[in-house]
């Protein structure tokens, strides 16, 4: 009898801290997994799992109760599209996840913005309580549609306008830009209209025109055509990998070689250098993330592990699930499933009170309206390889 | 609970895109039209509410309205022709459409910020229902009140002497006009009527996305709201609700944790639905 008494005294000891392990803390992500970017939503979820993992297999995060928690992530496919954005973050907001951390596209991100509460606490909006961190889409000023919505993207303006300040002190000789924009792209479109463009003639540059092409295009011999009679000094292209290495092959074809030749930040990814990695040497682009630091290299290194490659979006996914991790324990999220609103809310107002976090390149400032400052190299394609061409900060 | 009450709101809407083109293909005729409507009465009842501080319903009234009068007009000169001229021209006028929305500037200042459409970046914070503390739960009763009415509509039109023009039509234009129907009308009527359908849909479209922009008034939307009454049938109009529940419910909410094979399902499954329902989901074999 006593025997009996002992074991099963031992197997209750023995289950009762196997459910305390059990104990997880879900963290929803989602973008485009299919679809001319899927690449971005792949990268995402590879680098979501892989910081996850390293959290994990450092024994978790610190709840509430001084228990500690794994972190679990799931992730879902958007497809790039509004509507399916819209459904997954009312399915998402229907499990335990307690934050949600995405979209690819920006034109996605726009109405999953807005379905979401604009104020927290206003009781006369019905908008939906979860919040959202966002690590891709990057088109500017997004976040501030709610205040249930963060993003950890680089700021483009600020980019963009020390690129070409670098530039004008670097080449002093080059006068004139052209644009070349694929227009029906929110993200890219806003990036040369509202900032390239802008930029480049804050910097004393003559903006010369730009050509237009659509996401889905093949051909550009027009659009290079209308470039090559500009004979500009710098082209800027302001359009993701698919299009850009179409332009650039199109432009070694017509011989356009521009002294110059500047790409969205988004381009500065593996994909542009898979596509057209001669066509695009020389090809200079701020980005928010490349692997020059130890921190750089080892998120690199294990989101390969995970088949994701390593850029300025998958890499703020990393960063996202490591400031969320610092969120939850200074915000002493319980993990309770009858308290899950409540830990929502305190992951909201924990990121709402970030004034600083602690990114691969460097401290990323938190701004007012929810967005980031985060710092940035110029990176330039060479040998098939992105190298730092200059560290401004 | 929310996220069923969501994907009854999105099969709602998709439900009213299909209708708009089955009362159309009644008459046999192929509109590629469809999107445009749905993204004209989408701004009109936008602008409605957003800038002009206009009640849900009357907003979606006047969508309904502009979406009708479009297709209206549109109708005169494009159902002078047929088959697949149509087809070509109804979605260049789609594509003129969308086109011109890529290039529509109207913003006010409203509150210290711009709002009302901005081109190619889109029309955002169109957030009546949450502006207005409705739940998730009540827009969709909203929204499938429309819905029936419009299914109710088309199903008593279906069995009037107006249906029984509509399909005679479409089954043989010259027996139709030999017996003193008169083509044009029947054929502008019914695509006035599927313009308003659309209108009505895309109003609701854009309050319940709160963000619409071009891009969402495709080929691509035109192609499904084709694809809905075909695949669904044109026996009745709970044809093109079961095929909207098909590709919305199963085929997109409930293949998505396949990844990259649900796209490849996604065509698979609709040839296959298509080849054991030749006639579609609710058709009925001809005798």
């Amino acid at each position: 009898m006593k025997r009996i008494a002992i074991a099963l005294a031992v197997s209750l000891a023995v289950s009762g801290a196997a459910l305390a392990q059990e104990k997880t803390i879900k963290i929803a992500g989602f973008g485009a997994k299919t679809g001319a970017v899927r690449s971005f939503g792949v990268n995402s979820e590879a680098a979501l799992l892989a910081a996850a993992d390293v959290i994990n297999k450092q024994g978790g995060v610190r709840l509430a109760d001084g228990s500690k928690a794994k972190i679990a992530v799931e992730f879902y496919d958007d497809r790039c599209t509004a509507e399916e954005g819209i459904s997954i973050i009312r399915r998402i907001a229907g499990t335990e996840a307690i934050v949600a951390v995405g979209p690819t596209c920006s034109n996605v991100a726009e109405p999953l913005f807005g379905i979401l509460q604009k104020k927290v606490d206003d009781k006369s909006d019905s908008g939906l309580q979860m919040p959202i961190f966002t690590d891709v889409a990057v088109k500017g000023g997004l976040a501030k549609i709610s205040e249930w919505s963060f993003r950890n993207v680089p700021s483009e303006w600020t980019m963009y306008s020390s690129l070409f300040y670098w530039l004008k002190t670097r080449n002093p000789g080059a006068q004139t830009v052209y644009g070349g924009v694929e227009e029906d792209f929110a993200h890219s479109r806003a990036s040369w209209y509202a900032v390239m463009k802008d930029r480049a003639e804050a910097n004393g540059y003559k903006v010369l025109g730009n050509s237009k092409w659509l996401l889905n295009d093949s051909n550009f011999a027009t659009q290079v055509r209308e470039m090559k009679n500009a004979n500009a000094d710098i082209v800027a292209i302001a359009a993701h990998p698919f299009t850009t290495c179409g332009v650039l092959k199109e432009m070694q074809r017509q011989g356009v070689k521009p002294k110059v030749l500047i790409g969205l930040t988004s381009s500065s990814s593996m994909e542009t250098l898979q596509g057209c990695a001669k066509q695009a040497e020389g090809i200079i682009i701020p980005t928010s993330f490349a692997p020059v630091t130890k921190e750089g290299k080892f998120a690199a290194e294990t989101t390969a592990k995970f088949k994701g490659a390593a850029d300025l979006h998958s890499m703020a996914a990393w960063e996202n699930m490591f400031i969320l991790k610092d969120v939850i324990e200074s915000e002493k999220v319980s993990g309770n499933k009858d308290q899950l609103q409540a830990d929502r809310r305190k992951i909201r107002d924990g990121l709402a009170k970030l004034k600083e976090t602690k990114g691969l390149l460097g401290i990323t400032k938190r701004t007012e309206d929810r967005e980031a400052d985060k710092p940035y190299l110029f990176v330039q394609a060479t040998k098939g390889e992105w190298k730092v061409l200059h560290d401004p900060l | 609970m929310d996220f069923y009450y969501g994907l009854a709101q999105i099969v709602g809407v998709h439900t009213l895109l299909g209708l708009s083109a089955y009362i159309v293909l009644l008459t046999g005729q192929v509109s590629l039209a469809q999107a445009a409507f749905f993204g004209i009465g989408a701004y009109t009842a936008g602008m409605l509410t957003v800038l002009a501080g206009w009640h849900i319903v009357p907003a979606l009234g006047a969508g309904a309205v502009v979406g009708a009068t479009t297709a209206c007009a549109v109708g005169f000169p494009a159902l002078r022709v047929k088959g697949l001229m149509l087809v070509v021209a109804t979605l260049a006028f789609g594509e003129g459409v969308r086109l011109f929305f890529f290039n529509f500037d109207y913003q006010v200042a409203k509150g210290g910020i711009k709002v009302g459409p901005l081109g190619g970046e889109g029309f955002r914070q169109i957030r009546y229902f949450p502006e207005h503390g409705w739940t998730t739960g009540e827009v969709m009763v909203f929204i499938w009140a429309f819905v029936l009415v419009a299914m109710a509509a088309l199903w008593w039109f279906d069995r009037s002497r107006y249906g029984a023009v509509l399909r005679a039509v479409g089954e043989d234009e010259l027996a139709a006009q030999s017996v003193g129907v008169n083509l044009t009308a029947v054929k502008v009527s019914a695509m006035t009527v599927g313009g308003a359908v659309a209108g009505l849909g895309g109003g609701i479209y854009a309050h319940y996305t709160t963000h619409i922009e071009h891009s969402n008034f495709n080929v691509l939307v035109a192609t499904f709201a084709l694809a809905y009454p075909i695949v669904g049938g044109l026996s009745n109009v709970f044809g093109t609700l079961a095929a909207v529940i098909f590709v919305q419910v199963f085929l997109i909410e409930g293949l998505r944790d396949l990844g990259d094979w649900r796209n490849l399902l996604f065509g698979a499954l609709i040839i296959l639905a298509m080849n054991l329902r030749p006639h579609g989901l609710f058709g009925r074999r001809r005798a």
